[in-house]
């Protein structure tokens, strides 16, 4: 034991420190190329409108309109808009002449005023689809009266809450089976398809309500060709399986609601005449009856009335040449690519079509009898 | 006379040195030894007590004095060590013979307590302390089967420890073992004054960020990591258990888990996962959803966000960098800090964290609210050092 040699060995073994120095530098060196982190914009420097309206003027030019919800506490929605030759250069007009910048990532919904529709959109959906910012989920509608007029009711109405349109087509808020649902990419591939066609909703400014449908359009390769009522949408969004909790009026005798539909298809092409038969199960449960019809009653006149109104809309789309409920799909396999290429005009307008429905009434509706 | 003028020279600048003369039977012996360590009164009471019976037989010093204790040199350097132990020196001067005695010592040590950095709600609350022995003996009553095994090595030149090497014979893997025996042997000239230099004696890499071993106060935590064959290492005057080696699962597993139901086990494990996921993500996704990809929030909530960050001054990567620095500051205080002035900590930053920094428009609601579930989050894990 000695005094001396007190304190002398506490750095005995310092850990290699060099490379940990050298790899720390090499990490704080390469931050300035972290490129991504630089050229953003925070959230509150963006402005994020929700929908966008598009209409023609009379030079022919189109007209774009942007509801921006606001993000302060004074007002609740800011209608901008613009004219322009493309939409493109319209956006950016706008975003040049606002304080924030125009941010379209969070757009929902498209509204084209009808003359828009009738001339075609395949400039607008190719548009869409080619900028990276707009979400091809985005919906579709068509205005059936001219967009100034619609924004500024909606501007009117919109006091409390900004989003209303956007609440009016959302699935877990207003959406209701009388309304089609139709994405800008399903708008694109009926541009593209042979045998598939879309309906897009029509809508107006309400009288009590904000906003009422007036049924749907019938789209041929993004050109509005006709126009069909809202009880139609609700057989055709049946067909496309989307009809749940849908309510329909059984002539005079009942109101029943669809909870669940199912559908199969048996297809078959003679002598070059397409065949089609289609069965619908239908589960249904009634919300109110008048008088004291049998269940049997009300199945037969459902049955009815749906195959009814389905065929009035059948043959209305086969004058059209529109195949809205995508029945071409299931002769992919009887035709050849060239073949399919005249679905629409050959083959379509000829189909044998029967829709067998097949309804179950699950309940009565809490209550014994009828 | 020359030792005890040698002794005295030796720990003249040593206040609690002490150098008596008692007569224990018909020998004047004197007793040699430090007062801060040994309970002098106590100890001649104890000795007389021991000699009183042995009058009759007449014995040499020598004889007696290896009755009381262990016979040393009576050399400077053999009793040196043994006074800074605590021991007692007992030494004959006309024989010459000079032994050491266990003494009476004075209590340095707390008593058994609670543990104060981990906290166990179903489970046996007595912690390690300081006393290495206190440790041992707790530890063996939690590991009450035969096979475990204490191997003591003394490490340090200038201020030697001892080190403890604690494992479970039949469980231990041999080559984990042998590897651990061999990097203490090799390593037995370094001191072990804290943990930084424990890591360079069993040769871990001192810059990693993740801990390359645990640390418990609590003796069923270390009873149990000897069950699953690690090895628990303890130093004197350190009052935790060190386990070796550290697993992965150790940041999300605690021994007190076993006691909750086995669903509730997985579930609260789980829990302990996915807050640290989200302690190391949030921040960063908060700064991504703000300024990057606002598209992936919702509309409302990106439109409340926006709503609440109007006017807020600095980018979200300043925002939150800054609030950051802020939370982390005071969670290091608080730790730091003594019981009294520490409440005056939690409600300064509570306001400068709260209301405050929001109604100034430094930073914005949400923020506070990531921040929040980020540090609570983070603070979900077994272990306060894999923060």
């Amino acid at each position: 034991m000695n005094k001396s040699d007190i304190n002398n060995s506490h750095m005995d073994n310092p850990a290699k420190p060099r490379t940990a120095i050298k790899l720390i530098l090499l990490l704080v060196g390469a931050v300035p190329l972290l490129a991504g982190c630089w050229d953003t914009k925070d959230i509150n420097h963006r402005s994020l409108p929700v929908i966008m309206g598009i209409s023609l003027t009379e030079e022919n030019q189109y007209k774009v309109f942007l509801d921006i919800p606001a993000t302060n506490e004074t007002s609740s929605v800011n209608i901008v808009s613009e004219t322009g030759d493309t939409i493109n250069d319209i956006i950016d007009d706008i975003s040049m002449n606002m304080e924030t910048q125009v941010d379209l990532l969070h757009l929902k919904i498209v509204i084209a005023d009808k003359n828009v529709a009738r001339r075609g959109m395949e400039d607008i959906i190719s548009a869409f689809n080619r900028s990276r910012d707009i979400s091809s989920k985005t919906l579709l509608a068509i205005s059936d009266q001219p967009l100034d007029q619609f924004f500024s009711d909606m501007e009117a109405k919109s006091e409390q809450n900004g989003s209303i349109i956007y609440d009016y087509f959302e699935k877990n808020a207003g959406w209701n089976p009388q309304l089609a649902d139709t994405r800008v990419w399903q708008m694109f591939r009926s541009i593209h398809s042979y045998t598939h066609d879309v309906i897009v909703p029509i809508i107006r400014s309400g009288q009590s309500t904000s906003i009422e449908c007036l049924g749907a359009a019938i789209i041929k390769n993004g050109r509005m060709t006709g126009q069909i009522g809202t009880d139609e949408t609700l057989v055709a969004n049946a067909f496309y399986g989307k009809s749940a909790f849908g309510k329909i009026e059984v002539m005079d005798s009942a109101t029943v609601q669809i909870t669940s539909n199912r559908l199969s298809h048996h297809s078959w092409l003679q002598d070059g005449k397409p065949y089609l038969r289609s069965h619908l199960r239908l589960k249904v449960t009634i919300l109110d009856s008048r008088g004291h019809p049998t269940e049997t009653q009300i199945k037969e006149k459902l049955e009815e009335l749906l195959t009814l109104r389905l065929n009035k809309m059948f043959r209305k789309t086969q004058k059209e040449q529109a195949d809205i409920l995508a029945l071409g799909q299931y002769f992919r396999k009887h035709l050849t690519r060239e073949q399919l290429q005249d679905w629409r005009s050959g083959y379509y307008p000829n189909l044998d079509f029967k829709l067998r429905i097949t309804t179950v009434v699950e309940n009565r509706g809490n209550l014994k009898h009828l | 006379m020359e030792l005890k003028e040698s002794l005295a020279a030796y720990f003249k600048e040593n206040a609690d040195y002490f150098h008596v003369e008692i007569r224990l039977l018909q020998y004047e012996v004197q007793i040699i030894g430090l007062d801060s360590l040994v309970d002098l009164p106590q100890s001649i009471a104890s000795l007389q007590t021991q000699t009183s019976n042995l009058v009759h037989a007449s014995l040499q010093p020598a004889a007696l004095l290896k009755i009381l204790g262990k016979l040393i040199e009576p050399k400077l350097e053999a009793i040196v060590p043994e006074i800074i132990k605590g021991n007692l020196i007992l030494f004959e001067p006309k024989s010459g013979t000079c032994s050491a005695v266990l003494p009476i010592s004075k209590n340095v040590t707390r008593s058994v307590t609670s543990p104060e950095t981990e906290n166990t709600l179903y489970g046996a609350s007595s912690a390690f302390q300081e006393d290495i022995n206190t440790n041992i003996g707790i530890l063996r009553k939690h590991c009450s089967g035969g096979s475990m095994q204490v191997e003591t090595y003394k490490v340090g030149k200038n201020c030697p420890k001892s080190l403890l090497l604690i494992y479970h014979e039949n469980r231990v893997a041999p080559r984990l073992l042998h590897s651990v025996q061999a990097k203490i042997k090799a390593g037995r000239d370094q001191e072990v004054d804290h943990i930084q230099q424990l890591g360079n004696i069993l040769g871990v890499n001192p810059w990693s960020f993740v801990p390359n071993f645990n640390m418990t106060e609590m003796p069923q935590n270390a009873a149990h990591s000897l069950q699953q064959g690690k090895i628990v290492l303890m130093i004197d005057r350190y009052p935790f258990a060190i386990i070796l080696p550290s697993l992965i699962m150790d940041m999300f597993c605690l021994k007190d888990d076993y006691n909750y139901a086995l669903p509730f086990m997985y579930l609260i494990r789980f829990l302990r996962i996915v807050g640290a996921l989200i302690a190391t993500i949030i921040p960063g996704l908060y700064v991504a959803l703000v300024s990057v990809n606002p598209e992936v929030l919702r509309l409302q909530l990106a439109l409340s966000i926006a709503n609440s960050r109007q006017d807020v001054p600095y980018p979200a990567f300043v925002e939150t960098l800054l609030l950051l620095i802020v939370l982390e500051l005071i969670l290091e205080a608080s730790v730091r800090l003594p019981k009294s002035v520490g409440p005056t900590i939690t409600m300064v930053g509570g306001i400068i964290l709260g209301q405050a920094a929001v109604s100034a428009k430094l930073v914005s609601n949400l923020l506070i609210i990531v921040l929040a579930g980020t540090t609570i989050a983070s603070l979900r894990l077994s272990d306060f050092r894999t923060r």
